[in-house]
């Protein structure tokens, strides 16, 4: 069952809910509403959720560090952290410090990974133009291990795509005629299942 | 906002499950704190009895039973500082600071007492490994406590090791108090920098940890 609210605040509105003491308010009832049942396993009040704070945050890094190339990563990896982290998410507690601890984190976390990534992407270049390894090839190599064999197909793909030869999001997404968010999901999702498969076998 | 991000809130919201709803923070906190303490005072015993005359001496002695309170009082803030440091937004600065200067206050009495001691220096009930002792006896509520931190979503997951970790440490330190001689060279050397190095080593595990997480997402 979806949770009676009041009318989503415009796009205005949240773009200024730094400085409106009246709609940081509103907004703070409203996503600790929505989280509130997002908990509960409401499929639409999360997706509001979601959209509303990534309009939120998106607005707070902008104001705090510029028009950076980042900022969309920052907001994804921010939403995934808020999916992950939102067992955490105590309603008797407000939920805007909860919010942007994990917004903190996350811009630091971004921000930190972006020179490595740079770094790592002029590596991967010169591997690759060094060994001409397709995905199949490597993929039959990695299949050779038990528990990526127990991984679904499409998890082991994107898993060797990003994890294993390297590819941006945005390349494993174009090779796999995905969207890149969907990349970062199955990524995710894939991981997690390796974890408990290693924990399981342990 | 993109047609990435868009797509990212559709495919996070599809299939939603409901989660489990987690019991308070502080709670978690005390419970940890209540079971660590039972088991510390559960070990001890096990190991040795009290110093004969440690009860008297907290009903007699007045600075003593200070010193013992407020080493209470500072573990006890800690571990709840140290559980809410595991949950994002829940621990403030300020709380921290207040935390870890309970502790210094505490250990400063140890300082002080080298010059004025709260109770007279004394060989009795001293037990032969209380150092090992301290140490050893830290390492399951340690344990515990990094398990359920993990459940949370510790995003400074080095400072809140080293927070529940001093706790940990310090709990086995402040029972020998009573359990141990009286002196505070003695318990300085033997208790306390024994609580401390447990503090570090679940500082280190846990940054190895984390460095190990990261090397494997970045490989």
């Amino acid at each position: 069952m979806t949770v009676q609210l009041k009318a989503a605040p415009s796009c205005a509105a949240v773009s200024g809910y730094m400085t409106d003491n009246e709609d940081s308010a509103t907004d703070e009832k409203r996503w600790a509403i929505l989280m509130a049942s997002a908990q509960a396993g409401n499929e639409e009040d999360y997706r509001t959720l979601l959209t509303e704070l990534s309009r939120a945050i998106k607005h707070y890094l902008l104001s705090r560090i510029g028009s950076q190339h980042f900022i969309e990563d920052c907001v994804q990896d921010t939403l995934i952290a808020v999916h992950q982290a939102r067992h955490t998410y105590d309603p008797r507690r407000r939920f805007r410090p909860w919010l942007f601890a994990i917004v903190r984190h996350k811009t630091i976390d971004t921000m930190r990974r972006q020179r490595s990534q740079q770094q790592l992407a002029r590596q991967q270049e010169d591997i690759l133009l060094q060994e001409h390894n397709t995905t199949e090839d490597l993929d039959s190599s990695i299949t050779r291990g038990r528990l990526l064999d127990k991984l679904s197909p499409q998890h082991r793909e994107v898993l060797t795509l990003t994890r294993f030869i390297g590819l941006s999001n945005a390349e494993a997404a174009a090779q796999l005629h995905i969207s890149e968010s969907a990349v970062k999901v199955r990524v995710h999702r894939a991981i997690g299942k390796l974890t408990r498969l290693m924990e399981a076998d342990a | 906002m993109s047609r990435d991000t868009e797509n990212l809130i559709a495919s996070l919201s599809t299939g939603l499950k409901p989660v489990r709803s987690q019991l308070p923070v502080d709670l978690i906190a005390l419970l940890w704190l209540a079971s660590s303490a039972a088991f510390v005072m559960a070990i001890t015993h096990l190991f040795g009895p009290l110093r004969p005359n440690a009860l008297t001496q907290l009903a007699t002695e007045p600075r003593f039973l200070l010193e013992t309170v407020l080493g209470g009082v500072a573990i006890s803030y800690t571990a709840v500082v140290a559980f809410r440091s595991a949950v994002p937004g829940a621990a403030s600065k300020r709380s921290m600071l207040l935390a870890v200067s309970l502790i210094a206050l505490w250990l400063a009495n140890y300082g002080i007492g080298l010059a004025h001691p709260a109770l007279e220096p004394s060989m009795l009930g001293k037990r032969d490994h209380c150092v090992f002792e301290t140490l050893m006896f830290a390492v399951p509520p340690a344990c515990m406590a990094f398990l359920l931190t993990r459940r949370l979503y510790p995003l400074k997951p080095v400072y809140s090791a080293l927070l529940f970790s001093l706790v940990a440490g310090m709990l086995p330190a402040l029972y020998m108090q009573l359990a141990c001689m009286y002196a505070p060279l003695h318990i300085i050397q033997m208790h306390i920098i024994p609580g401390l190095l447990v503090m570090l080593a679940g500082g280190a595990t846990a940054w190895l940890i984390n460095w190990v997480k990261r090397r494997r997402s970045q490989s």
